[in-house]
């Protein structure tokens, strides 16, 4: 590997430049020749029967080209789950759930034919708690819910508001209680955040009668699966349906699947061939796009005196929001590895991806690691202080290392996790006394630590083309929201044909040119379309070499490459740029295209009585996170004072892009821990849908940051690379709670740790020790 | 109510008829299709749409059209120096203080009205000069040193 020339180093963006220019043009600043204008009607009921849609008005207002209710279109559509329509069918579920949609010659037009239109309900029982609506009795969210399509891997859990129950059970956790010398038992709750990408939602659709073509532009992180959605829903065949990826204004698992697209595609179809185009606002983001899972976890944990864990059960309760969406596979891989990644005998663990009629929760960068960790990594302090042992002896004692077998019956390998803790909690002098302060402020440190498995098994196709210039194109269907895949991408093919970085160059995203990838998500990119493109660079150096035998007089094994160039071993003067290989090969206009797929062989299926199988995931992304805060005990306020972040990425392709996600993820993760949540009442409204009321993160809240990038090469991962794009702010709120509880020997058991919080807590303390 | 108004953007000359209930950034966006400017909220809450009017950095989202008769804007589009990028995008680049990209422009934007005040910022002042401008990707670590950066640069070129 000592030969690499390009990989390892910290290459700056290829996309920088249109960046800070302001000329890269993104989703929502789209504009197509003869477009007209969509808007959507919103419902402003969280549970409710539709008795009737009126759109006349709507429909007369002049300038208005079509509007739409679900009455039209009977299609569905859902990850693992077909419960959503395009538009509410018979019943709206949730407040903000799109109704009807209205287009028009221009937007003032399209928006006052939305306020025309009525909408006639019937209540019914509104559910806002994941725990209440699965309690017997609760009506159901989806009657219809055992007549739905669903993935083969789903578990109905019994009451119809449990979209899918996950089980872990290995061991007895029965007998693990028994032989532990202490168990503790708490409930955590996480409650529900939003991704708030700063580029708003939009789709833009255009129906072609004539050849029956329909074509979506949007900045959607996994085309290939909408496609595929879209396709299942419509019955249409996949050929027929394309989408091109505008620039995309980032993500972190809001904008793949389908959100604005099926409101596109519905008024499409009524426009007469003209192009139609969406945008959410910000509010209509907030409520109607997509959020991260509330989520209420209860965890008992067995020890034995020495700090051995015996038995840990964890019951988790996600709240789904009213559709599925991916909350099944959040479900599934956010509560595998909740307890947490220990080698721990007894385990058992039942996951339910509840419905409830709040906004749809799915995919968050972290896929359900934080939840399972802030209930998980803030028991294990617990633990530690009632053993009177300190959290990092705990953690040594017990977690796993290379050869481990995972509670779920996977053997583990290239585990970087001992080397993440020692160096995060080392970067923020774990051990060594906190420094005086005045009265009522305290000053605590604490950390956390996670293990992330990624989606598996999924497949990366890619090409990669040199033409008679020298010049390379990668063609790989990774979208670029902002995580430095484009950089990256372009390191792994200018690594394996020897060019400058300036000579590769990024097809742009569309499903007509571009090969099948799975989609963007699950920090899956690096280690799957990473693996992709070097095998499609080395398929077309490999086809360049045998083209320039004839051309040196050689045989391949007097042949060598480097530099860009093919050539003879001894005589490395006889050498023949690629480019020059191309022409005389194919001629000046000629093209060499290497291509490659790449898909992780998964062992056996999961099991689902068991959650057992023993390749959950392609790689495992190991990480510790280490706080120390500084708290007002008369406010409740915390302030961040530094916070370390060791993650173990394999190998760093671009160290500069590593540091850049880490840096990222735990800002992220640290609006998460002190002040993000969405506050929504018991009618299911949103009463924080603005950034002004929805506390985002800004470049004072954010600590020094000490990132550190742990290189424990995965042998399959290109280069030695694994993911790193979501752990960054995984175990970010539980070291903060943990660095909390340390400042005020008081325990805080609901995120956010915003200070109201905080001060009841403080004062529940108060009470107990004076009752 | 329609109105007619002149203003320069980025040095040239801009003519118009609009509605007075206009904003400066659907202008920008929508009418005369200069689209570096982001939209990020429409509320004035996220700094995306950050802009210089008479060289001071607005929010162009809070801003009616019927306002600009006679003003000096200057977007993302005209932030260059001639055909060289301002140190601001230069060390933006070199930094990585950009990753989606979509603050940027506002991010810019700000920065500039800040370094042409203060050619020497501390790193508070920098928070401060930024904490309206909301950015989730980057958790404004690179940001900041960036324009620690660019300042630099410009005090070395002035020197």
């Amino acid at each position: 590997m000592s030969d690499l020339t390009v990989v390892g180093k910290p290459v700056t963006r290829v996309d920088a430049n249109e960046k800070v220019t302001g000329q890269i043009v993104y989703g929502y600043d789209l504009t197509l020749p003869n477009m007209c204008y969509g808007k959507t009607l919103f419902s402003t009921k969280a549970h409710a029967r539709i008795k009737k849609i009126h759109t006349e008005k709507a429909k007369q207002l002049p300038g208005v080209i079509a509007v739409v209710t679900g009455e039209d279109l009977a299609w569905t559509h859902g990850e693992s789950i077909k419960d959503k329509p395009f538009l509410a069918q018979g019943k709206v579920r949730y407040i903000g759930e799109p109704v009807a949609a209205v287009a028009a010659e221009d937007e003032d037009t399209a928006q006052a034919a939305v306020r025309l239109i009525e909408v006639e309900y019937e209540d019914l029982p509104v559910y806002t708690d994941p725990e209440e609506a699965c309690k017997p009795g609760a009506v159901a969210i989806h009657e219809d819910y055992p007549k739905y399509r669903k993935a083969e891997f789903i578990v109905p859990g019994g009451h119809l508001n449990i979209a899918e129950h996950f089980k872990l059970r290995t061991g007895d956790v029965a007998q693990g209680f028994k032989e532990s010398d202490l168990v503790l038992e708490e409930r955590y709750f996480v409650p529900m955040i939003q991704h708030a990408a700063m580029e708003p939602h939009s789709a833009h659709a255009q129906w072609d009668k004539e050849s029956g073509r329909l074509t979506l532009w949007v900045a959607n992180d996994a085309p290939f699966r909408a496609l595929n959605e879209i396709t299942e829903a419509l019955n249409m065949p996949k050929e027929k349906i394309r989408f091109i990826n505008p620039a995309q204004g980032g993500g972190f698992g809001s904008k793949g699947g389908l959100k604005v697209e099926p409101i596109a595609v519905a008024l499409a179809f009524h426009t007469n061939g003209r192009p139609v185009r969406v945008k959410f606002n910000r509010e209509e983001t907030f409520i109607s796009t997509l959020t991260r899972h509330e989520a209420v976890v209860y965890s008992k944990t067995g020890v034995k005196k020495d700090g051995t864990l015996m038995a840990r059960e964890m019951t988790i309760y996600w709240g789904a929001g009213a559709y599925s969406e991916k909350s099944p596979t959040v479900c599934i891989r956010g509560s595998l590895p909740a307890p947490g990644p220990y080698r721990i005998p007894h385990v058992k663990v039942d996951g339910y991806a509840v419905y409830t009629n709040k906004p749809v929760a799915g995919s968050y960068r972290g896929y359900g690691i934080p939840q399972g960790a802030w209930a998980g990594e803030q028991q294990m302090d617990e633990i530690a202080k009632k053993l009177g042992m300190d959290p990092l002896a705990i953690r040594m004692k017990n977690i796993f290392v290379d050869g481990d077998m995972s509670y779920w019956g996977e053997q583990l390998h290239a585990v970087g996790l001992k080397e993440t803790l020692l160096k995060a909690t080392e970067a923020i002098d774990w051990g060594k006394p906190a420094p005086a302060t005045k009265p009522g402020v305290r000053i605590g440190k604490g950390f956390a630590c996670i293990q992330k498995p990624t989606r598996s098994p999924t497949t990366s196709n890619a090409g990669v083309t040199v033409d008679a210039q020298g010049e390379v194109t990668v063609f790989a269907g990774t979208v670029e929201i902002g995580q430095g895949c484009n950089t990256i991408l372009s390191q792994v093919a200018a690594e394996e044909l020897k060019v400058p970085m300036d000579k590769v160059h990024m097809h742009p995203l569309d499903t007509d040119v571009i090969p099948y990838d799975a989609s963007t998500t699950s920090s899956r990119s690096t280690y799957h379309m990473g693996n992709a493109v070097r095998g499609a660079a080395i398929h077309a150096r490999e086809q360049i070499m045998e083209a320039a035998k004839p051309m040196l007089e050689a045989e391949m094994k007097e042949l060598s490459y480097a530099d860009g160039k093919v050539f003879l071993k001894d005589q490395p003067q006889q050498a023949l740029p690629i480019g020059e290989v191309v022409k005389r090969k194919l001629g000046i206009n000629g093209v060499v295209r290497g291509d490659a797929s790449y898909t992780y062989e998964i062992g056996k299926d999961l099991e689902l009585e068991t959650g057992h199988s023993d390749h959950a995931s392609a790689f495992y992304m190991y990480a510790t996170q280490a706080a120390e805060v500084l708290v007002d005990e008369e406010s409740g306020r915390v302030r961040l004072l530094r916070m370390s972040a060791a993650h173990d990425v394999g190998k760093a392709i671009n160290p500069l892009n590593c540091v850049a996600q880490i840096e990222g993820g735990v800002a992220m993760g640290i609006g998460s821990a002190l002040h993000e949540e969405m506050i929504i009442d018991n009618t299911g409204k949103v009463r924080n849908p603005s950034f002004l009321d929805y506390h985002l993160v800004t470049s004072l809240d954010v600590p020094k940051m000490i990132p550190i990038i742990v290189e424990c090469p995965e042998p399959e991962g290109p280069y030695g690379a694994k993911g790193l794009g979501e752990p960054g702010l995984a175990p970010t709120p539980a070291a903060i709670g943990n660095a909390v509880a340390d400042a005020l020997d008081v325990r805080v058991y609901d995120l956010p740790l915003k200070p109201e919080n905080v001060f009841w807590a403080l004062q529940n303390k108060k009470k107990k020790s004076a009752a | 109510m329609k109105r007619q108004i002149q203003f320069t953007l980025n040095g040239a000359r801009v003519s118009r008829e609009v509605p007075n209930h206009r904003l400066l950034l659907d202008l920008l966006r929508d009418e005369i299709g200069a689209t570096g400017t982001k939209e990020g909220c429409g509320t004035g809450d996220c700094g995306a749409c950050t802009v210089l009017l008479n060289g001071k950095p607005v929010n162009s989202c809070l801003v009616l059209s019927g306002e600009l008769d006679g003003v000096d804007i200057v977007t993302i589009e005209g932030l260059k120096i001639g055909p060289e990028l301002h140190p601001i995008q230069k060390a933006f680049i070199q930094d990585g203080g950009a990753q989606c990209g979509y603050c940027t422009p506002g991010m810019l934007m700000m920065s500039k009205a800040l370094l042409d005040q203060n050619q020497n910022p501390s790193e508070e002042d920098i928070r401060y000069a930024l904490s309206g401008n909301l950015c989730r990707c980057t958790g404004y670590a690179k940001i900041i040193q960036a324009v620690q950066d660019a300042a630099a640069e410009i005090r070395a070129k002035r020197a």
